[in-house]
């Protein structure tokens, strides 16, 4: 019942065509995207990783369709995205519940926007808070949670709108390790549960590979699509799994490969901020 | 609804005249004009709204004149008095409240809740105090602007960084040393905070005292011109206070490198 | 900020340290007061100019029932109440619209943070002239001196909304009324509370202050009363009433505050 509702089953949901995206700065036109292809598969859970700065999260705004200014094209279920589209639900880095709702309204926050009555919307966003672990925690406000606990209700609002694809930014990144390995287990189950399409952006290898069907593996800037990986591991991906040799081969992999790009992002950097000390 | 990003384009060329100057010129010009018209019309009481006319010409006529600058500089060495006075027990006592946490906790309180109060009421107490010459004005200038100040200064003092003070401690300064070579230099920002505001209250304060009970000074001219019912010279003296009063605002603000004249 | 044990509870200090220095601080205020009546009764202060402590206390009584004391309060807080109403209404609006249209923030922001700065209350004169010796002439001071901080502080939480709460609005579509009521205002209450706040205090001091300068209204106008009576213990216990209701007037304010404010 809470499953978001498929179109061809097994089919692609999402085409990504060429996606080109150029800023221009103080110290000229930077590519941040530099012509990316791939598919998103129904019903997979699909990560992004790359090194800090290879335009990742410049993928995400396309995707969600925050940035528009951009060559190539994103099409959802044969549509093409012109802006948010009510298919792709977005969660954020930063934290963005609303502090000034209690956990209940900020999970119904969607269901508002469609004119739900309002003692559905209560039950509706009560599964939803159930589903992410903070049943009883119904009437509290943000300020009263921790971290981890408002990434959930953030999760939680998003899923409330019951989208096509869940397009996530590192959501756990600015929470401590046994948090973000709880929450990564939770997103899991839920991802599972209802068979979301899930979308996640990333630098941490190994939860890519503990929560992906395949890895979109990027260069540093300018973006490209390095290499596509299918993991091609047992699910539910147990503790035993993670531990497992195959697990750590897929890590190793990945980790060659990020490597290369991510040495070339520190070096980059520090070039960077010699560049501006000088100045 | 699309989001740019950290995008700068090259922006198109700059216009001659910036829209934002256009747009203050047309407000201004709006009020000059509406007010004209005001004045001509007779639909307020006789001279409520005079002509800009007449009140550039009572502009004219008190700059020109000796006896408004005896006036001004009578409330303006007032001023300076109570700023003097009154400034420089707040800097004492903010700086014995920002040093010892002790005291701060016992008496602050009393600073922060007393301050906001109108101190015009203490008026009559001042007269009887320091008679009804200037010593009763500069009385409660100096009353007014001690508050904000020593708060500022406490506050101040607080937040510089303590590793400072422990270099000057290791290097064994004496009281006064620690005031003038690291206290002071060290909150330089809140300091002139604290004085602009001083500097505020203390103008509203003796200028007021002087419109209650005096027979010299701005506040004097202005509440004379009341009660004579001239109008034209009433505003000339107005808009020349506060020219003189956001003027002053400004330029203490400027000094402490503060270019903006923010709202506290 | 994950969930954690509860730490281990700081170890209690014992109850008289932690209250020292209040205690510290209210003896010394006591034994001022009793310094203060030693000295008059002696002879040293002339009793002409300050009446011993005692009279005044003992005037309160006195004073709160002869001079109808609570209807003088309510008229006071009235007039609070209705320049409170007017800033809050124009100065949230006038707020919104600057930070709707760029161009007028642009235009006019730095100018009212000059208003702010401004001695508005020097211009009563002015307004007597307008409205005549009545309340409105007082609300109306209170309400243009108490103004320009509601709108800076409305324009401040406005601009300073949480860029990603503005991403949420957009990544769901929002329309622009929907992410302004829906997300920009709720998150922008705070600091508009700690506007109106401000605005409430800055209104206050001037009404008080214009009702003694006018000889007009509630409680400002009761010292002037009896300070023109020569009733000395009563202008002292008058001006002692009148710093207790603005202190009692500031605490409610913080508390209504900080109960306003969703848990942050």
């Amino acid at each position: 019942m809470l499953s978001p509702s498929a179109p061809k089953a097994g089919g692609d949901i999402l085409v990504a065509d060429d996606i080109y995206v150029r800023f221009d700065t103080a110290e000229g036109p930077v590519t941040a995207v530099d012509h990316m292809s791939f598919n998103v598969r129904q019903g997979e859970f699909l990560s992004v990783i790359g090194p800090s700065g290879c335009g990742k999260s410049t993928l995400f705004n396309v995707i969600g369709g925050l940035l528009t200014s951009h060559d190539g094209t994103v099409k959802v279920g044969g549509e093409t995205i012109a802006g948010p589209h009510k298919s792709i639900g977005m969660v954020f880095q930063e934290e963005s519940t609303f502090p000034w709702r209690n956990v209940t309204d900020n999970v119904a926050f969607p269901l508002e926007l469609t004119g739900m009555p309002k003692a559905k919307r209560i039950e509706r966003a009560r599964r939803f808070i159930q589903l992410v672990g903070l049943a009883g925690f119904e009437n509290r406000f943000p300020g009263e949670l921790s971290g981890g606990m408002r990434q959930r209700v953030s999760l939680a609002r998003t899923l409330a709108s019951e989208p096509k694809i869940l397009l996530m930014d590192e959501p756990f990144a600015a929470l401590d390790e046994q948090t973000r390995l709880l929450l990564g287990d939770k997103v899991l189950q839920i991802q599972q549960q209802l068979k979301q399409t899930t979308l996640l952006i990333t630098h941490n290898i190994t939860e890519a590979v503990q929560m992906s069907d395949r890895i979109l593996v990027m260069t540093y800037r300018p973006g490209k699509l390095k290499r596509i990986v299918e993991i091609d591991l047992p699910r539910p991906r147990t503790s035993e799994i993670v531990g497992s040799e195959a697990f750590g081969r897929y890590v190793a992999e990945i980790w060659n490969d990020l490597r290369e790009e991510a040495s070339r992002g520190m070096r980059d950097e520090e070039a960077h901020a010699l560049h501006e000390h000088a100045s | 609804m699309a989001e740019t990003g950290r995008l700068t384009r090259t922006a198109p060329a700059a216009p001659l005249i910036s829209p934002v100057l256009l747009l203050r010129a047309a407000i201004i010009l709006g009020v000059l004009a509406v007010w004209e018209f005001l004045s001509h019309s007779g639909w307020l009481y006789r001279d409520v709204v005079p002509s800009l006319l007449a009140i550039g010409r009572a502009l004219a006529d008190l700059l020109g004149n000796s006896n408004y600058y005896f006036n001004l500089g009578v409330t303006a060495g007032e001023i300076a008095a109570a700023l003097a006075i009154g400034g420089l027990s707040g800097i004492v006592v903010g700086i014995v409240l920002g040093v010892n946490r002790f005291l701060a906790k016992a008496f602050e309180s009393y600073l922060y809740y007393l301050g906001p109060t109108p101190k015009i009421i203490f008026f009559p107490v001042m007269i009887m105090w320091f008679g009804v010459g200037p010593g009763s004005k500069v009385a409660l200038g100096a009353l007014s602007c001690f508050f904000p100040v020593a708060l500022s200064v406490a506050a101040g003092m607080r937040g510089i960084d303590k590793v400072l003070i422990r270099v000057g401690k290791s290097f064994r300064l004496t009281t006064m040393q620690m005031v003038w070579k690291i206290y002071l230099p060290a909150m330089r920002h809140p300091l002139i905070n604290g004085v602009r505001l001083g500097l505020g209250v203390a103008l509203i304060g003796t200028l007021l005292a002087e419109t209650k009970l005096s027979n010299k000074g701005i506040g004097f001219m202005i509440i004379q011109a009341y009660s004579v019912f001239d109008m034209p010279h009433m505003y000339a003296q107005l808009i020349l206070l506060f020219v003189v009063a956001i003027g002053a605002n400004a330029l203490v603000g400027r000094l402490g490198g503060l270019d903006k004249v923010k709202a506290k | 900020m994950s969930a954690v044990a509860p730490a281990r509870p700081a170890p209690r200090p014992s109850p008289l340290f932690a209250y020292a220095p209040a205690l510290t601080g209210l003896a010394t205020v006591v034994a001022f007061f009793v310094l203060m009546e030693v000295l008059i009764r002696v002879g040293v202060i002339s009793r002409f100019i300050v009446p011993p402590p005692s009279e005044i206390i003992g005037s309160f009584y006195r004073v709160i029932t002869e001079e109808h004391v609570f209807r003088r309060f309510l008229l006071t807080l009235g007039e609070c109440l209705t320049a409170g109403v007017m800033i809050t209404v124009f100065g949230v609006a006038g707020g919104v619209l600057m930070h709707r249209y760029k161009l007028l923030q642009q235009a006019c922001e730095t100018w009212v943070a000059a208003f702010a700065a401004a001695p508005v209350v020097l211009a009563y004169p002015l307004f007597m002239v307008i409205f005549g010796r009545s309340a409105w002439t007082i609300i109306m001071i209170g309400f243009v001196a108490a103004l320009p901080p509601v709108i800076l502080k409305t324009l401040e939480g406005l601009s300073g909304t949480r860029k990603v709460l503005v991403n949420v609005g957009k990544s769901f579509n929002l329309s622009g009324s929907q992410q302004f009521w829906k997300i920009m205002f709720p998150a922008a209450l705070p600091t508009i509370f700690v506007g109106i706040r401000l605005g409430l205090i800055f209104a206050l001091i001037n009404i008080v202050g214009v009702e003694f300068l006018i000889n007009y209204g509630g409680l400002g106008q009761l010292i002037n009363d009896l300070a023109e009576r020569y009733d000395l213990a009563g202008t002292y216990a008058a001006i002692c009433f009148v710093i207790l209701v603005s202190v009692v007037f500031f605490m409610a304010l913080e508390k209504v505050e900080r109960w306003l404010r969703p848990v942050d």
